[in-house]
């Protein structure tokens, strides 16, 4: 995240999010420089940025959350509310509260002659309703069209207000990758909190970037594996306060848990804070796990170290790991999640043996490839279809390649009666050594019993028409030649 | 007209215009909308209706023009285009409904042009020029009414005599609609009528295409449906009759069914035969657990059928004690809260309760905290952090419901009834 760059993951030279091809094609064209960018002409609901930006922020304490927008667009913080929730039952919190979000709920007058004052209004509720520490407002759609200054006005209610104000450029038109929403938070955690003022280094400091989607058990189990190498974790911004993202720039590294999450603002405090980063893969699986922790490790100088615990939990861990693997061994997967996921899950069913027939995920870019030429070198022959979900497009791939079982959200291939698990559990485990186990566990039983799936498809019907399966499933892709 | 608000229940009306739709029986929705909003949509409404959403298509299967910036700044109905154009060459529906989002609203876009090259090709795509600032997700079902009263319901001076049509019970802002629904059928058809529902059966187009047939039109629900429910008078002939609020528990559903008995002009012995069943079927239960709940002095909050429906139920039938009544949902009309209050205000035995209007999440707090000598709070998955707070009993009962699955329970009804005790019951 440069001086320059605009928090639109688009801009980024190399990134393309609209592909149907093979494992070893994209690896070639985009070598070649061969891959363009292309747009569907027909396509489903995506995800916008401000759901990311919303979502990143809404466990952090002390803090109220407005939208400048009409009331719809906090509809997926109820996402969010639910994990924040959970999560405070999962650490013992007595009186689990709400996020205090609150929306200026723009209507028609506002859409002609402007939302100030209800801008105005949000930011007064906040200040006398909870004396926050900081009040984050979201640009919308809206309120990015009719061109409402949220700068402007910010700055001005800012000299009479205690409160930290802090304006986030989500609009969702802006991008087509929602990812997008995380650098638009996290830029203005820098502009508006950190302000590029170097702290004193912490010894063994380490800041551990985690989204919304990990649950506690995962926090844990990195917080566990961190402390084997003499290292404390500063863990944000999920379930963090204003004084636990001012300690940032005291981090000896940073490293994040979601490889999309916190990329670019990694390369930020590179650049102003001169703090070392690893941006490697999600830990999830024994290869992924490996090098999530030799990532870390490089940069704080315990090689050995981790040497010596990565022997020691192989030790604990393969032998059950192969007890799982007879159970998978040769499985044909197919893959749909986010680009963390997805490609953590793809390295996750090398260790079970099982063979990958088709991959869906949101964007491919330099780090995909890193990923796909080392998928590249086990599996032989699998379809990749760039699509930020597109379940038209999914079940279409689907219902052709037959795979024994598929990995993502469960929902349309549940109703082909393909048996179907997920390493998107935001309340269970999925990672590091011991989250393995959870899921090879979890995905073994999920194929050896399959009834659910099986009869929901002699009952349900999905929405598409028995013509469309024959059909090319990537037609609607155009503009990419 | 739309105020500042703090965690609003549902989102805006494209959310209620979407999840009507969603409970329609074969029906694509396709939205002109930015990229967010078939998401946005579906997790404020079906996602906080007891985790269930429609399984035909939802979220991110829905279709979508996701409008991105060359879109805002050139427009964007040839990309609806091609959208319609998929979404018929590939999804099995039975009607496509065009949707507007904020976007498409602001910039002006005409959806209507659109809609209708396909329509004059026998294409059944209805346009719904709603932008989501217009409002809140309550209106989505009064929008959709409108739109089927305008494009879609056949006139025809044909009645049938036993044929209703059933209104009010909205899906999605009831969490628990099916159910609801297929209670207040049933009870309809023992009393020798058929019942439109639209939403359960796997009823849809085709009803909605014939309702014109109905004898009456039913709406259970104290504002809802005011003006749709004159314009069908007016158009297709046929009269309503509001009943304004949920029927739960034996006397109100009573006065429910004597209502459309008197609208209908019903058989009395048909009709006395069926309460006296009904009432025996409720009070064999109720009397196998005389004192198993222990009395409660409690508040509701909720949506005004919801809240006048529980309160009256447990204050008339129940002898708990009501206390505070917060009707959560934004009212715009005195007559309307005037009605809300005339049911929380007439109770057979019990005082009636303090009843406050407000929708905003941190002054119903402040309502909850102020209120001394509650043991029982029943609201929705909002209230449970105040409920904490306050160290009382709470079920969440009332939309927005995050924290439980629902299917087709119900509260609705005689049986229902039976539920809400069940509920209830908390052994501590």
């Amino acid at each position: 995240m440069s001086e320059n760059y605009s928090g639109i993951r688009e801009s980024r030279p190399n990134r393309y999010n609209d592909l149907g091809s093979t494992g070893s094609q994209a690896e070639k064209d985009f070598k070649n420089g061969c891959l363009k960018k292309a747009d569907r002409s027909f396509a489903q609901g995506l995800q916008c940025q401000q759901i990311n930006s919303m979502a990143a922020l809404m466990s952090l304490e002390d803090s109220v959350f407005i939208a400048h927008s009409p009331q719809g667009c906090v509809g997926c913080t109820s996402l969010a509310v639910d994990q924040y929730r959970v999560g405070q039952a999962h650490r013992g919190v007595k009186n689990i509260k709400n996020p205090r979000i609150i929306v200026s709920n723009l209507d028609q007058n506002n859409v002609i002659f402007g939302g100030e004052d209800k801008l105005k209004k949000a930011v007064g509720d906040a200040t006398l309703r909870y004396h926050p520490k900081l009040i984050f407002v979201f640009a919308s759609c809206a309120s990015g069209i009719i061109g409402d200054d949220i700068d402007a006005i910010l700055k001005k209610l800012q000299e009479e207000t205690q409160a930290l104000l802090i304006p986030i450029h989500c609009e969702g038109f802006k991008s087509k990758i929602c990812a997008s929403g995380f650098d638009a938070a996290f830029l203005s955690i820098n502009q508006y909190i950190l302000k590029k003022e170097k702290l004193e280094k912490k010894k063994g400091l380490i800041n551990l970037f985690a989204p919304v989607s990990i649950s506690y058990s995962d926090q844990k189990e990195m917080e566990r594996m961190l402390s084997l190498l003499g290292l404390q974790v500063n863990y944000i911004p999920f379930y963090s306060s204003l004084e636990k993202i001012k300690e940032i720039p005291a981090a000896e590294a940073s490293t994040s848990i979601c490889k999309v999450f916190a990329d670019e603002f990694m390369k930020t405090l590179y650049e102003d804070y001169k703090i070392p980063y690893s941006h490697t893969v999600m830990p999830i699986g024994v290869r992924n796990t490996d090098i999530w922790f030799r990532g870390i490790a490089g940069i704080v100088g315990k090689e050995k170290e981790a040497e010596e615990i990565i022997q020691r939990e192989h030790e604990r861990i393969l032998p059950l790991v192969e007890s799982i693997k007879d159970r998978l061994k040769g499985k044909r997967v197919f893959i749909c999640g986010g680009t963390g996921r997805s490609f953590a899950a793809a390295a996750l069913i090398d260790d079970f043996g099982m063979v990958l027939v088709g991959l869906e995920t949101p964007t491919y870019d330099e780090d995909a490839q890193a990923d796909i030429e080392y998928l590249n070198t086990i599996h032989s022959d699998y379809v990749i279809d760039i699509a930020n979900m597109q379940p038209f497009e999914q079940v279409n791939l689907v219902k052709r390649l037959k795979p024994d079982v598929f990995i993502g959200v469960p929902e349309w291939a549940a109703k082909l009666g393909i048996p179907t698990t997920h390493v998107l559990d935001m309340k269970r485990p999925t990672m590091g050594y011991d989250g393995l186990l959870f899921l090879g566990n979890k995905i073994a039983d999920q194929l050896e019993n399959p009834g659910f799936n099986v009869k929901l498809s002699q009952h349900v019907k999905l929405p598409y028409k028995e013509s469309w399966y024959e059909k090319d499933p990537f037609q609607y892709i155009i503009g990419g030649e | 007209m739309s105020q500042v608000i703090e965690n609003p229940r549902g989102g805006c009306v494209l959310a209620g215009i979407n999840s009507v739709l969603g409970a329609l029986n074969r029906v694509c929705p396709v939205y002109h909308a930015g990229p967010g909003c078939c998401m946005q949509t579906t997790a404020s409404d079906p996602g906080q209706s007891g985790n269930k959403s429609s399984s035909f298509v939802s979220s991110v299967s829905i279709p979508s023009s996701n409008m991105l910036e060359r879109e805002v700044v050139f427009g964007g109905t040839q990309k609806l285009k091609t959208t319609i154009e998929g979404a018929v060459e590939i999804i099995d529906a039975d009607a496509y409904f065009v949707l507007t989002g904020c976007t498409a609203g602001i910039i002006g876009d005409d959806i209507v042009s659109v809609t209708t090259e396909f329509r004059e090709k026998g294409i059944p795509v209805f346009p719904i020029e709603t932008p989501g600032f217009a409002g809140d997700s309550n209106l989505g079902y009064e929008v959709i009414w409108n739109t089927m009263i305008d494009q879609v319901i056949e006139p025809t001076e044909e009645k049938e005599e036993n044929l209703v049509n059933l209104f009010g019970i909205i899906p999605y802002h009831d969490p628990f609609w099916s159910g609801n629904l297929e209670e207040i059928s049933r009870i309809l058809k023992k009393l020798g009528l058929k019942v439109n529902t639209f939403f359960t059966e796997q009823q849809g187009m085709e009803t909605i295409k014939s309702c014109a047939r109905a004898s009456l039109n039913i709406i259970i629900h104290p504002w809802i449906l005011k003006g749709p429910a004159e314009r069908f008078e007016e158009k297709f002939h046929v009269p309503y009759i509001r009943y304004p609020g949920l029927p739960i528990g034996a006397s109100d559903t009573r006065r429910f069914v004597l209502k459309v008995a008197e609208a209908l002009k019903l058989d009395d012995r048909l009709v006395n035969q069926v309460l006296e069943e009904e009432e025996v079927y409720v009070y064999r239960y109720l009397a196998q657990a005389i004192g198993t709940l222990s009395w409660k002095k409690f508040a509701v909050v909720a949506d005004g059928s919801t809240a006048v429906g529980i309160t009256r139920y447990l204050a008339n039938d129940y002898s708990f004690t009501p206390v505070l009544v917060i009707i959560s949902e934004p009212l715009y009309r005195q007559e309307d809260k005037e009605r809300i209050v005339t049911e929380l205000m007439t109770l057979e035995y019990a005082k009636p309760p303090r009843v406050v209007f407000c929708a905003d999440q941190y002054e119903i707090n402040q309502e909850l905290l102020k209120q001394e000598d509650i043991s029982l709070i029943i609201g929705s998955s909002n209230e449970e952090e105040v409920s904490s707070l306050k160290e009382v009993q709470n079920i969440v009962a009332a939309f927005p419901i995050k924290d439980r699955l629902i299917f087709n329970r119900a509260y609705a009804g005689y049986r229902g009834s039976l539920t809400l005790i069940e509920d209830l019951y908390d052994n501590l």
